[in-house]
C-alpha cells in the first residue's frame, strides 16, 4: 500500500482521460473533439516535462513534433510494401519518430542549452525555422511538397484498415501517449531528476554550486520531452492526417499553443497541462463553432488576461489551496 | 543593400525593447504589418506618399506601444521569459486578427511612381528606395542624437546598463520602460511603413512573421541589446541575404530562397554560440 501511495496523483489524471475517452466514444459526433482535447493535453504534458520543470522556454518545440511526424512518414513510405510487417509497421514508425526527435534534441540540447533565457528562446526558434528551410532548400524528404502516405497506408492495411487507423487508432495512440507522459512526469518529479530540476529552475547558479550537474538533468528533461513530442507528431499528424508538409509541421503557433496550455494549467504541475489542454481545446473548439473565423481574435485577449491575472495557472492556484487537506496527495 | 537600412530600423525597435525591458517582442512583425497598412491607407485614401506618413506611423506606433505597455507589459517587467514571450505573441495575434477582421485577408498593394535614379553603368534604382534609405538614416541619426545628448535618452541608456543603479540615481525606471516600449514600437511601425517603399505589394494581415524572424537574426548579429549594432547589422544582413541568394542560385538542385533563409538561421545559431554579444558587441 505504501508503495502504491506515491502513484496516487496519477489517479485523477487517468480518471480524467478515461472519462474523456468514454465521452468521446459514447456521444455521437464527440470523438473528434475528445481526440482534440487529448491531443492538446498530451502536447501540454510533453512540453511541461521540459518547460515546466526547467523554466527554459523552447520556442522551437514544434520542430520535434515535426521530426516525429517525418519519422513515421518515412518509415511507412519505405516499408509499406512488406506485407508481413502489418501492425509492426506502426510500431517501427513510433520508434523511428522517437529516435528522430530524440536525436535532434541531443544535437540542439548540446548546443543551445548553454544559453539562457531569451537567448535560448531565440536559438530554438532559429533551429526550428532553419531546419524547415533546410528541408525545403535541399529538397530532402520531399522538400516543400512534403510526404503523402494515404495511398501507401491503403496498400498496407486495406481501405478499411487505413481509414480506421486514421480516424480511430491514431487518436487512441494520442491517449496512450498522454498517459505515458503523465507517468514519466510523475516519476521525474519524485526522483532525483525532479529535485535537481526544481533547484536549477529556481536558481541555476546556486544549483550548480551545490554540486548538481545541471547540464545532465536539463538534457534528460529536454530529450524526454522531445521524444514525447515526436510520438505525438507521429500519431496526431502523420497517422491521422496521412501527410506531412513542412510549412504545417514546423508552424510556430503549435509551440505557442503548447506554452499557453502549460501556463493556463500551471507550469511544473502534473495535473496542470491536462486541465489546461482540455480547457484550451474546449475554448478553441467552442469559439470556432460559435464565432467561426474569429476564435483567435477572441482568444488573444483571453491569453493576455490570464498571463496578467493568474500567472501560476489554475492548478498552481489549486495546489496552494489544498495544502494540508486530504486532497494534497492527489494534486501535485 | 538599401533594404538593409529598413532592416536596421526595424531591428532597432526590437533591440531597444530588449535592451531596456529584457523582453523579446515576438509580435514584432505584426507591428510592422500595422505600419504597412498605415502606408497603404494613407496612400489609398488620402493620396499621401509613404514619406509623409512617416511621422503618422511613428505617432500611431508610439500610441499603440503605450497602450499595450499600460495594459499588459507594465505588470510583467519582472516576470519570467515564458510569460513575456507569450504576452508579446498574443499581442501579435491580436493585431493580426484585428487587421483581418477590419480589412480582410486579401493581399493589397499600391504603386507609387516617383521615377528612377539612373546610374547607367551600375544600376537603375527606383527613387522610392533612395527616399527610404535617406529617411531611415535620418530617423536613425535622430535617435542616436536623442540617445547620446537628450536627457531622457541618457536615462534610457542608464536603465539599459543597470536597472537598480539607475533607480538609485533617481531615474523613474517605470517611466523609462514606458518610454522605451513606446519608442520601440513606434520605430517598428515606422519601419513597416518604409518597407512598403521596397515591397509595395503583398500587404496582408499575416505578412509580419517573416520579418519577426529576420529581425531576430539581425538583432543577434548586432548584439541583442544594442540598437546601434542593430542598425549596422541590418545593412550587413541585407548584403548577406542578397549575396547568398545569388550564390545558392548557382548550385543546381537547390531552392535558393529557402537556402538563404536556412543560411540566415545557421548564422544566428553560430553567433549565439560564439559571440552572444553580437559582432559589434563590446563585452
Amino acid at each position: 500500500m505504501k508503495r502504491l501511495e506515491k502513484f496516487l496523483p496519477l489517479l485523477p489524471v487517468y480518471l480524467f482521460y478515461g472519462l474523456l475517452f468514454l465521452f468521446g466514444r459514447s456521444v455521437e459526433g464527440m470523438w473528434q473533439p475528445a481526440a482534440l482535447a487529448a491531443f492538446y493535453a498530451a502536447l501540454g504534458q510533453a512540453f511541461n516535462v521540459f518547460l515546466g520543470m526547467t523554466g527554459y522556454v523552447d520556442f522551437g518545440y514544434v520542430a520535434f513534433m515535426a521530426l516525429g511526424a517525418y519519422g513515421m512518414a518515412l518509415t511507412i513510405s519505405n516499408f509499406y510494401t512488406i506485407a508481413w510487417l502489418d501492425g509492426w509497421l506502426i510500431l517501427m514508425g513510433l520508434i523511428a519518430a522517437a529516435l528522430f526527435s530524440g536525436a535532434l534534441s541531443v544535437a540542439v540540447g548540446a548546443i543551445a542549452l548553454r544559453l539562457r533565457g531569451a537567448y535560448f528562446a531565440i536559438a530554438t526558434v532559429g533551429v526550428n525555422e532553419g531546419f524547415r528551410f533546410l528541408l525545403e532548400g535541399v529538397k530532402l524528404w520531399g522538400g516543400s511538397e512534403g510526404i503523402v502516405i494515404s495511398s501507401k497506408l491503403r496498400t498496407a492495411f486495406g481501405t478499411e484498415g487505413a481509414s480506421e487507423l486514421s480516424t480511430f487508432w491514431a487518436d487512441v495512440f494520442v491517449f496512450l501517449i498522454a498517459g505515458l507522459a503523465a507517468f514519466v512526469t510523475l516519476r521525474y518529479m519524485q526522483s532525483r531528476i525532479g529535485y535537481a530540476l526544481t533547484a536549477l529552475r529556481e536558481d541555476e547558479d546556486a544549483a550548480k554550486s551545490m554540486g548538481i550537474y545541471t547540464t545532465k538533468y536539463k538534457l534528460i528533461a529536454f530529450i524526454t520531452s522531445s521524444a514525447l513530442a515526436g510520438l505525438i507528431g507521429a500519431t496526431a499528424w502523420t497517422l491521422k492526417l496521412t501527410y506531412v508538409f513542412p510549412a504545417d509541421a514546423f508552424a510556430i503557433h503549435y509551440t505557442v499553443e503548447a506554452i499557453v496550455i502549460v501556463i493556463l494549467g500551471g507550469a511544473g504541475t502534473l495535473m496542470g497541462p491536462v486541465v489546461g489542454g482540455v480547457l484550451y481545446a474546449v475554448l478553441k473548439y467552442g469559439l470556432g463553432v460559435t464565432f467561426p473565423g474569429l476564435q483567435l481574435l477572441i482568444l488573444a485577449p483571453i491569453i493576455l488576461a490570464i498571463i496578467v491575472l493568474f500567472p501560476e495557472g489554475i492548478v498552481g492556484v489549486l495546489k496552494t489551496r489544498v495544502q494540508g487537506t486530504v486532497l494534497q496527495k492527489f494534486i501535485v | 543593400m538599401i533594404l538593409g537600412s529598413v532592416y536596421g530600423l526595424m531591428t532597432m525597435g526590437l533591440s531597444l525593447i530588449f535592451g531596456v525591458l529584457k523582453i523579446v517582442n515576438v509580435g514584432h512583425g505584426a507591428f510592422m504589418m500595422v505600419g504597412a497598412y498605415i502606408a497603404y491607407w494613407m496612400f489609398h485614401l488620402l493620396g499621401l506618399s509613404p514619406i509623409i506618413s512617416i511621422p503618422i506611423a511613428l505617432a500611431a506606433g508610439m500610441a499603440l506601444g503605450y497602450f499595450f505597455f499600460q495594459i499588459v507589459i507594465a505588470k510583467l517587467t519582472t516576470a519570467a521569459e515564458l510569460t513575456t514571450l507569450l504576452a508579446t505573441f498574443a499581442m501579435g495575434i491580436l493585431l493580426e486578427e484585428s487587421a483581418r477582421f477590419l480589412w480582410g485577408p486579401d493581399y493589397r498593394g499600391f504603386s507609387w511612381n516617383v521615377g528612377r535614379l539612373m546610374l547607367p553603368p551600375v544600376a537603375i534604382i527606383p527613387l522610392g528606395k533612395i527616399y527610404a534609405l535617406i529617411s531611415s538614416s535620418i530617423v536613425a541619426l535622430l535617435l542616436y542624437l536623442w540617445f547620446k545628448k537628450g536627457r531622457s535618452g541618457s536615462a534610457v541608456r542608464a536603465v539599459m546598463e543597470d536597472r537598480e543603479g539607475a533607480r538609485v540615481c533617481g531615474i523613474n525606471v517605470g517611466r523609462i520602460y514606458a518610454l522605451s516600449f513606446s519608442v520601440g514600437i513606434g520605430l517598428t511601425v515606422l519601419s513597416g511603413n518604409l518597407l512598403t517603399l521596397f515591397v509595395p505589394v503583398g500587404i496582408n494581415p499575416y505578412m509580419g512573421g517573416v520579418y519577426t524572424l529576420k529581425a531576430f537574426v539581425i538583432a543577434v548579429l548586432g548584439g541583442l541589446s544594442s540598437p546601434w549594432g542593430a542598425f549596422f547589422a541590418g545593412f550587413l544582413f541585407g548584403l548577406i541575404e542578397n549575396g547568398s541568394y545569388t550564390i545558392f542560385g548557382l548550385v543546381p538542385g537547390l531552392e535558393p530562397f529557402s537556402m538563404t533563409q536556412f543560411f540566415a538561421f545557421f548564422l544566428l545559431l553560430m553567433i549565439l554560440l560564439w559571440k552572444p554579444t553580437g559582432l559589434f558587441g563590446t563585452k
